[in-house]
């Protein structure tokens, strides 16, 4: 989609902001991008949003003021910053509940101060990080410290006093006699290096901190100074059970913005093999369900039959994780010779296995007991913390980006959104065994229909890609992944963002599960699907 | 859940369901018992039931024409076009002895398997089919200075394992091949 | 059938008037060689267990298992245990360093003690008080302290949690236990190990046979409690290893983990040896009156019934814990408190009724 920009007053920002949520329906803020616009413009924001009933979407630009942080005297609030200029922008997370998180990384990544956010904390450097990295005037630093990383204990706000000035006043994060344990780093339920510090009562929750930014490597940063074909190659390194489908919204802006015209072969085969890591992926999703409760057989029936997923797809890819398969202009390689046969039979064989994975955990009652009630989130909360994919749909919101806005061939296949409304746990497992299903009807529709034609539309060696804003969405296997691209005619991206499936899933921790007991902790984060080089990028 | 279903309703129900997941262990435990495993047994089968998926992206090679010779004329777009600066191509220029045009030869492509991330940007930007990736798997070594592979400089005879190249052993969805031999 | 208290009293007799020592020093040759025999059958069945978990879990999930070290992955429990006995054994700086110490001997005790009160064959039981049951039920649960000490003493978060969840559990499901114990001894009318086997000799003697339905509840109510007890799958959470790493013995390193290793797998074991012994009959082969059959079973020794039907149980058990979920802490407290208490008092209520109407197969 090409972004054509609202614009707004600096002092009606926040007002036009609610009015575009309460009037006009933008209830879904799909992400926050910062932006260094350059030494014209500024620093500023873009805000993409969407109204979840008639899935339009629309997008605000805003540039960012700077002042003086304190009174050039002494400060009567705690006086961090003073003396700095600070960009800042009124925030919007006490209208979508989302953007605590956006406007934190927009935060770390650009320096913008939001003006009310009560957390200005960095999300994903180390706090003793100095300067903020994605700003075109950064100056990159071999210097780095070991040291420990002494970790704020108060989330930063800032606000203007009575007299006009910016001043920062510190939130507590916990009280002193709080039981503070550390879910991760280092954790075995929490798929990677995804940390929550969470304050416990007993067994209880009381809140939880995520901490991001273990595995960030800065992908949108060294995009900048990459090809186009060469940004492809980290796309697989995200989310690596999404490959598919994360390149595929790379290459799909940069072919909207390009006006490439694919042919249908190429379409069907991406169509196909979207489908296909889905079922991966979502097969390793009911795995670890199953694993993080304790049922580590449910988890092996799983991963065995998973293993024949990999293998039509490697046949065809040469990758099981690093999938590789798309590029700019289509495919890296035709389909193997046996791929349609292979498809068929794994079609066949899978069938039957979804209802094992039923048998021995999904229907059963300890799972029941586990899972029902679990982290619960109600169809608004769910749009308002941006809880995409088969989570939301589990509390009803139907937010399946290949209905809403279909790509390739998902229009013209049979196939259902599965949605339930069970706002938990359970409800979101069921929604993934449901959409395996529904994975191979649309694998089993297209599979034989394959047309002829090009697997690959000839581009020049030198791609360049004309100047404007694009945002591009696909489902990703946990909710959906965007990218938004501002090229300035370059061969290399001005600035490209993703919208990470998971950043808003671990945003959504908190609300869900105050109240539960750390068990449901482990089960949420497990059935919620997160997995952490997504968020982190 | 709990309040529409009687206590003892409960316990039925809970009690069907518990079975039903003990059967279905059951049934994947003396099934098939000696057959129905999933485990592949590499290395032991490495020469044998082991398959590896022809496009499977193991290392870089040369392509090299019936006479030994290879294509590659040190134009350097692989090298521009990989991320991660794997590809090192030395040359120098000399005059072509028949006809007298002065050409680029290559002295030393150096390809750091350590460092490479099998994007395939290389092949693609290759506009002499010079290049190509193989699904010989087994490259690791003890030394990181030997994962420096000079491509022109070495005869690349197939992968370590027999019959690798095609494939190796047939595979097919839903079986697997547990055996060493 | 076979008696071994002719061995044993053919050793008194040797000690005692072949070699004319004095009581002292015979009891004391006597308890060293029974402690011995004791530790060595406690290692060579952790071991046999340990291997049979690994194997019978890895079919479940169709798997193979160990298959490197030697055939079949034979010598693969070995090998763990010489890499286990040479690990490096670190004191946690901030633990409180007695009761990290202590814990690991204290499970172990527990264990062990319980242990000794198997009766192997037909006068091979080690411990064979009047009380016998009693004791046995007080002696194993020394085990929660030492895993509550663990937990409290490594100062680790994960691990306070863990010796919480422990505690409040095995002390919980204690109850039923014991409630299906004395089930048991109500009909047995003895609380002598070696008494309630012999209760069960003769055709159709076996307990679960002659108590039919409040025997056999007690029996399911026994292994599930017994499996929480032994703080097995489904109901680790003491362990918990996707929740709290890996619970009280996050800290231990080297044979301080080792401990709870096998006394993981020998209070499983025990589980299972107690159940076969009050519920199958112990070393009591099976016995169906016809004299033919009887004498054919009652030429197979004790000790061979004794561990197949302690195995069986322990396939069972295994079978259990590698099909389902773990339950969360306030569901496993409901199923002791809501569901098997009650049942339990039911039952026994029941046994006792069967037991003075005389209801129950003589």
């Amino acid at each position: 989609m090409k972004l054509e920009f609202l614009s707004f007053d600096y002092d009606k920002f926040a007002q036009e902001m609610q009015n575009l949520k309460d009037k006009k329906g933008f209830d879904y803020l799909v992400t926050i991008v910062g932006e260094d616009f350059g030494a014209e413009e500024g620093l500023g924001c873009v805000y993409i949003l969407e109204n979840s009933n008639t899935h339009e979407r629309c997008s605000v630009k805003m540039i960012a003021r700077t002042k003086e942080c304190g009174d050039g005297m002494s400060s009567n609030g705690t006086g961090e910053m003073d003396g700095q200029m600070i960009p800042y922008l009124p925030t919007v997370s006490k209208i979508w509940r989302v953007a605590d998180l956006l406007e934190r990384e927009v935060f770390d990544f650009y320096g913008i101060v939001f003006i009310g956010h009560p957390d200005m904390r960095r999300l994903f450097l180390r706090s003793d990080f100095k300067g903020y990295p994605f700003r075109k005037d950064w100056q990159f630093n071999d210097k780095y410290t070991l040291d420990d990383d002494v970790e704020p204990d108060y989330g930063l706000e800032f606000y203007f006093d009575k007299d006009g000035y910016l001043q920062t006043k510190q939130n507590k994060l916990f009280d002193s006699d709080e039981y503070v344990i550390n879910i991760g780093p280092q954790h075995p339920a929490t798929h990677g290096v995804l940390r929550l510090q969470t304050v416990l009562d007993g067994e209880t929750v009381k809140r939880i901190y995520p901490h991001l930014g273990y595995i960030h490597r800065a992908i949108e940063k060294m995009w900048e100074g990459m090809t186009y074909p060469q940004t492809l190659a980290l796309t697989d390194r995200l989310n690596y059970l999404g490959a598919m489908q994360h390149r595929h919204a790379l290459v799909g802006v940069i072919e909207e913005a390009m006006e490439v015209e694919l042919t249908d072969r190429i379409k069907y085969i991406r169509t196909i093999m979207d489908e296909l890591q889905r079922l991966d992926s979502h097969l390793l999703y009911t795995s670890c369900v199953a694993q993080d409760l304790g049922a580590l057989t449910g988890m092996l029936y799983g991963m065995r039959d998973r293993e024949h997923v990999l293998n039509v797809m490697e046949e065809t890819t040469g990758g099981r994780l690093i999938q590789n398969y798309y590029r700019i202009g289509g495919l890296q390689d035709d389909i193997d010779p046996n791929f349609v046969k292979n498809c068929k039979e794994l079609i066949k064989y899978l069938r039957p296995m979804i209802q094992e994975y039923m048998d021995i955990f999904g229907d059963n009652i300890i799972t029941h007991n586990r899972l029902v009630n679990c982290g619960p989130m109600n169809l608004e909360d769910c749009i308002n913390y941006a809880v995409t994919g088969p989570a939301g749909r589990a509390s009803g919101w139907k937010n399946d980006v290949r209905k809403n806005h279909p790509y390739d061939m998902y229009d013209k296949v049979q196939w259902e959104q599965c949605t339930l409304d069970g706002c938990d746990s359970m409800a979101r497992y069921m929604v993934h065994i449901n959409e395996m299903y529904q994975s191979l009807n649309i694998i089993e529709q297209l599979i034989d229909n394959i047309p002829e034609g090009d697997f690959y539309v000839k581009q020049k060696p030198i791609i360049k890609v004309p100047e404007g804003q694009w945002y591009y969405s696909v489902e990703g296997v946990a909710g959906e992944f965007g990218v938004y691209l501002d090229s300035r005619g370059d061969k290399s991206p001005y600035r490209m963002k993703m919208r990470p499936m998971g950043l808003s899933l671990v945003g959504a921790f908190d609300p869900m599960l105050r109240g539960q007991k750390v068990a449901d902790l482990i089960a949420t984060c497990a059935a919620i699907d997160v997995v952490i080089p997504d968020i982190d990028r | 859940m709990e309040d529409n279903k009687s206590y003892f309703g409960e316990i039925g129900q809970g009690l069907k369901t518990l079975a039903i997941g003990m059967k279905t262990s059951w049934k994947e435990y003396f099934k098939d018992f000696f057959t129905n495993k999933s485990t592949e047994q590499y290395p032991e089968n490495r020469k044998t039931t082991l398959h590896v998926a022809k496009r499977h992206r193991g290392r870089l090679v040369f392509k090299r024409n019936e006479d030994g010779s290879y294509k590659c004329t040190a134009c350097t777009l692989c090298e521009k076009a990989c991320p991660n600066g794997t590809i090192k191509i030395t040359a120098h220029m000399a005059e072509d002895p028949e006809t007298g045009k002065k050409k680029k030869v290559l002295d030393d492509y150096a390809y750091d398997l350590g460092d490479c991330m099998f994007c395939q940007l290389c092949t693609n930007a290759c506009n002499f089919d010079a290049i190509e990736f193989t699904n010989d798997f087994e490259n690791a070594v003890f030394d990181r200075s030997k994962l420096v592979l000079h491509l022109n400089q070495e005869v690349y005879a197939g992968g370590s394992l027999p019959n690798l190249l095609e494939g190796g052993a047939e595979w097919q969805v839903g079986k697997f091949n547990t055996k060493t031999k | 059938m076979f008696d071994f208290s002719i061995v044993t009293q053919w050793f008194d007799a040797l000690l005692r008037e072949t070699l004319g020592l004095g009581d002292f020093l015979s009891i004391l040759i006597e308890c060293v060689l029974v402690g011995t025999a004791i530790l060595v059958g406690y290692a060579l069945i952790a071991c046999v267990l340990i291997f049979m978990e690994r194997k019978v879990c890895a079919y479940f999930q169709c798997r193979l298992g160990p298959m490197r070290v030697g055939y079949w992955g034979l010598l693969q429990v070995f090998a763990d245990v010489l890499k286990m006995l040479i690990k490096e054994i670190f004191i946690v700086d901030k633990a409180d360093k007695i009761l990290y110490l202590v814990a690991p001997i204290l499970v172990i005790m527990g264990s062990v003690g319980a242990f000794s009160f198997l009766p192997w064959n037909n006068g091979a039981t080690i411990l064979d008080f009047n009380v016998g049951v009693f004791l046995l039920t007080a002696i194993s649960s020394i085990g929660v302290i030492g895993i509550f000490l663990a937990g409290w003493g490594s100062n680790n978060k994960y691990s306070v949690l863990s010796a919480m969840r422990a505690a409040v559990q095995m002390i919980s499901y204690e109850v039923s236990l014991c409630l299906c114990l004395i089930t048991a001894v109500i009909l047995t009318g003895t609380m002598q190990m070696s008494g309630i086997v012999e209760a069960q000799t003769g055709p159709f003697k076996w307990l679960i046979f002659q108590g039919h339905i409040p025997a056999i509840i007690a029996f399911f109510v026994f292994l599930i409690a017994g499996n929480a007890e032994a703080n097995r799958g489904p109901f680790d959470m003491a362990e918990a290893e996707s929740e709290l790493t890996a619970g009280h013995h996050t800290e231990y390193s080297g044979m301080g983990f080792g401990f709870f290793y096998l006394a993981e797998f020998l209070n499983l074991f025990i589980i299972a040896g107690i159940a076969a012994t009050v519920f199958l009959g112990g070393w009591a082969p099976v016995n169906i009156g016809i004299d033919a059959f009887d004498a054919v079973m009652n030429y197979i020794p004790g000790i061979v019934w004794f561990m197949g039907k302690t195995f069986f149980l322990v396939w069972i058990l295994m079978w259990i814990k590698w099909t389902f979920p773990r339950l969360r802490i306030d569901q496993i407290l409901k199923l002791e408190w809501k569901y098997l208490m009650p049942m339990c008092l039911i039952n026994l209520v029941l046994m006792t009724v069967v037991v003075a109407l005389g209801l129950y197969i003589k």
